[in-house]
């Protein structure tokens, strides 16, 4: 019974394993379609989906207790918050030429 | 017979009935939360350099996207097997095991040369961290990376070296080690999802 779960994991893990790979290869393709800013809003999800599944499926998210959860929760919170603090002031500050923003 | 730690130190086995975690595996879960913040302040910072600069080089003309995708099917790959090197592990088949293990460490080996060979193309372009925000940037984030790279290399080979004695004195003890251990890897496989995306993509 166990033998038969254990397969029936693998096959569910190899499917995972090809679909994050295509999803590699789309992002990819994508990217060489120059879409500029569409191609962020394209590329940036799927990235976000990929990276999901693997979470989700690899990392047994699916069957973890609500601690791991509660502490991803905070995690995300705490992160989402920081990353957009500042973008107050990007976006409030007028933007002055300098060597440090210079390609 | 159990290890005479189990009686000082409670839940290196069994799950806590509140957390439903044993130690080990709560605090990695701990420890992979203060790096997602780790990365996550790096990604903060290319998002508003790259927001609030004047030009941007397209990052796909000047990276090697062919080496970045095969890196990234190397790391996906080394995951696999890091899965089935667990699953045969809890199977008690320690020769399938460490065959397993030895494909995680082989492939992270070539995730690494990859990686250097990048490296060196960059160079060898007179492309350095000092060169340009972006550049200082990658260097920077997938410098990090590899050092993550490089410290599963070292827990792993412990686990099929050294570490192997644990499982003579408590077996489940040591299974769960390895558990943990590969969260650590799917967590460092995971980052590089988002950093050849970003990086090489965007």
């Amino acid at each position: 019974m166990e033998d038969h779960l254990q397969k029936d994991e693998f096959k569910r893990d190899i499917l995972i394993y090809f679909c994050i790979i295509a999803m590699t290869g789309l992002i990819v393709f994508i990217s060489h379609l120059q879409l500029k800013v569409a191609g962020i809003f394209l590329i940036v999800p799927i990235a976000i989906l990929e990276a999901g599944i693997l979470g989700y499926y690899f990392m047994h998210l699916m069957t973890k207790k609500r601690t791991v959860h509660l502490i991803l929760l905070l995690t995300v919170i705490v992160f989402v918050t920081l990353l957009f603090w500042p973008a107050w002031d990007v976006v409030y500050s007028p933007r002055t030429p300098s060597e440090f923003t210079k390609y | 017979m159990e290890h005479p730690t189990e009686e000082f130190i409670p839940y290196i086995i069994e799950s806590r009935p509140d957390t439903g975690l044993y130690n080990a595996k709560f605090g990695i879960w701990l420890f992979l939360a203060s790096e997602v913040m780790l990365f996550g302040s790096l990604f903060s910072a290319y998002i508003l350099l790259r927001v609030g600069s004047f030009s941007w080089p397209v990052q796909s003309e000047i990276q090697n996207v062919a080496i970045g995708a095969i890196n990234s099917v190397v790391l996906l790959s080394s995951s696999i097997f890091f899965i089935r090197a667990w699953v045969a592990l809890k199977a008690d088949d320690i020769a399938k095991y460490k065959k397993f293990m030895s494909l995680v460490i082989l492939f992270a080996f070539v995730f690494l040369t990859l990686k250097g060979v990048e490296y060196y193309q960059h160079f060898s372009h007179h492309e350095y961290p000092k060169t340009s925000v972006f550049l200082g940037l990658y260097f920077l984030m997938t410098g990090l990376h590899a050092l993550h790279i490089i410290g599963g290399i070292a827990v792993n080979s412990f686990y099929i070296g050294p570490g192997l004695k644990l499982r003579e004195i408590n077996k489940q003890w040591f299974i769960n080690r390895v558990e943990v251990a590969g969260l650590y890897w799917h967590f460092v496989d995971l980052v590089w999802i988002f950093l050849f995306s970003t990086l090489y993509l965007l």
